[in-house]
């Protein structure tokens, strides 16, 4: 409560702006950043107990504020109560007390479902949303985990959007990330605050605790909203902590496409080579171009495979019999090279 | 059933650069039936069949294109691996070595490149094989005679001598019989239609 019992402007400053950012963030929130973020600062909160005990109950308590205030705050921004309601009319009825609170969470499963179509920085290619969770993820997390989490993350916004909304509770997943977004925010004030007592000044002035928040504030969500980014390594209250890795833009293609939503349409059909089946001439379809039966590659549909092992089960393309193994069942284990795993549930 | 669509984006397809390839597909006489084609390659150059344009009838089977396509010529050839009877094509690809893959145009193709490369190992025509490996010099001017009387039938050949024939009074049928029994030699057939 050191910040919330403290009755300096300059806190009562940074909680006006935690309630704008409260509001606004709820609106920014893309899934992609949730859960490589949510694991590092509850980490951090874990390690830093010392550090955080004080900021979590602030953060709780700016979190109790905003509810109070949120509506009023929302109007100033018209996207937010429009893509409220909409989360609102997807997760059923909610409460008033827990709107905001509900609101974060549900822009979770709202983000879901909306960002894959909607989201205005993923809308020329699911490469580009993979690329983008990869890219805020990294800034969150170890390599092992970002991967991870990027991939959960990414296939979970697009094929399991549905089931997500229903799925995971809203109140479950709430809790932990408003306390995660207070944590956040009230460790970047304080790192800042200590920063400056350590500089001379006892008590920080007015003007730059308040220049602090708002300028966490802006740094924090205008770029997510932008972009999904959570911290550049250029930034100034980027975490030390936090590992600086380069952006991989090809790496969540590799991973991503085996998962569907690695590349886009255009990258798809310019990587696998026959666009219809050499045997029946008809277009093949995404399942049928990532569907290799023979080493050889031999690209063929799915009826005429089916067909061919009724038959005499050799390839067409090297008359090397299909995998035994796999053409004694009739239910061939397609070797899959990775450049023409394209199997999207968008189609 | 025959993939009918398959079939026809094939014969498209094969006729598209006819002039290059030098085999075409059409329908058997004009008919209507998408089952049975007729396949026309040119002979191959530097060979004896060179100048000879070569008619194929190709009848699709239930299977195709899973099974081969039945091909046989209808224009005599003097070839080891085409019977000189009845036109039977003795090829790998046509029977267990077929493909799905392959194509009427890969098919007739191979056809192509067997007229310029006989295999009397594997013969169709034990006659024609023995003559290619014993006697070369002989198979060839056969082989290039036969091209001329049988696979130019626009030059002064077939027609003009059933033609002839014909005006004598003999049977047309009898006379093209005649004609092909004996390489297509005018006074020969013409002495072979008289004795009866």
């Amino acid at each position: 409560m050191g910040y919330d019992g403290a009755p300096s402007p300059a806190s009562a400053a940074a909680r006006d702006a935690k309630k704008k950012r409260g509001n606004r963030s709820s609106a920014k929130l893309k899934q992609c950043k949730l859960d490589a973020r949510r694991e590092q600062w509850l980490s951090q909160v874990k390690d830093g107990k010392e550090a955080t005990a004080k900021p979590l109950p602030a953060g709780a308590g700016s979190g109790a504020g905003s509810n109070a205030g949120s509506p009023i705050l929302a109007s100033p921004h018209p996207p937010l109560p429009r893509r409220r309601a909409d989360a609102r009319s997807r997760g059923g009825v909610l409460e008033d007390d827990k709107e905001d609170a509900g609101a974060t969470g549900q822009e979770v499963g709202g983000s879901d479902l909306d960002s894959p179509m909607h989201s205005p920085c993923s809308d020329n290619s699911r490469g580009g949303g993979c690329a983008q969770s990869k890219r805020c993820s990294s800034n969150g997390g170890g390599p092992s985990l970002s991967s991870v989490s990027s991939l959960w993350s990414s296939s979970r916004s697009v094929s399991d959007a549905e089931d997500d909304d229903t799925g995971s509770g809203p109140e479950e997943e709430n809790g932990v990330l408003d306390d995660w977004e207070a944590v956040a925010d009230a460790l970047s004030v304080d790192d800042n605050s200590h920063c400056r007592q350590s500089l001379g000044t006892t008590m920080p002035p007015a003007a730059t605790s308040e220049s602090a928040p708002l300028a966490n504030t802006s740094k924090r969500t205008e770029p997510i909203r932008s972009n999904a980014r959570a911290w550049t390594p250029d930034d100034t209250f980027r975490p030390q902590s936090l590992p600086s890795i380069s952006k991989q833009s090809s790496f969540p293609a590799r991973i991503g496409n085996c998962w569907g939503m690695g590349m886009s349409a255009a990258h798809q059909s310019i990587l696998s080579m026959p666009l219809s089946c050499p045997i029946c001439y008809e277009d093949l379809d995404p399942t049928d171009s990532s569907f290799l039966p023979c080493p050889c590659g031999f690209h063929l549909c799915l009826f005429c495979h089916k067909r061919i092992l009724e038959a005499d089960a050799r390839c067409p393309g090297c008359r090397k019999l299909y995998n035994a193994g796999s053409a004694g069942e009739g239910a061939p284990a397609p070797v899959r090279l990775s450049r023409s795993c394209s199997m999207g549930p968008r189609h | 059933m025959v993939d009918v669509s398959r079939v026809q984006k094939e014969l498209t397809e094969c006729n598209r650069d006819s002039d290059i390839s030098g085999v075409s597909i059409a329908l058997h006489d004009g008919g209507s039936s998408i089952t049975h084609l007729t396949g026309t390659i040119a002979g191959p150059r530097d060979s004896p069949y060179e100048g000879g344009t070569f008619r194929i009838d190709i009848r699709l089977p239930g299977g195709y294109p899973f099974e081969p396509p039945k091909m046989q010529f209808i224009t005599k050839v003097w070839h080891p691996n085409i019977s000189s009877q009845n036109g039977a094509i003795c090829l790998d690809i046509l029977k267990d070595q077929w493909s799905p893959a392959l194509t009427l145009k890969t098919a007739l193709l191979s056809l192509q490149a067997l007229l310029s490369a006989p295999a009397p190992d594997d013969p169709q025509d034990a006659v024609v094989a023995q003559q290619y490996l014993r006697d070369k010099a002989t198979f060839v001017s056969t082989a290039r005679y036969w091209t001329e009387a049988f696979a130019k039938s626009d030059s002064t050949g077939m027609e003009e001598k059933v033609q002839k024939l014909v005006e004598m009074g003999f049977p047309e049928d009898m006379v093209r019989s005649t004609l092909l029994s004996v390489n297509g030699d005018e006074n020969m057939a013409l002495e072979k239609l008289c004795s009866g």
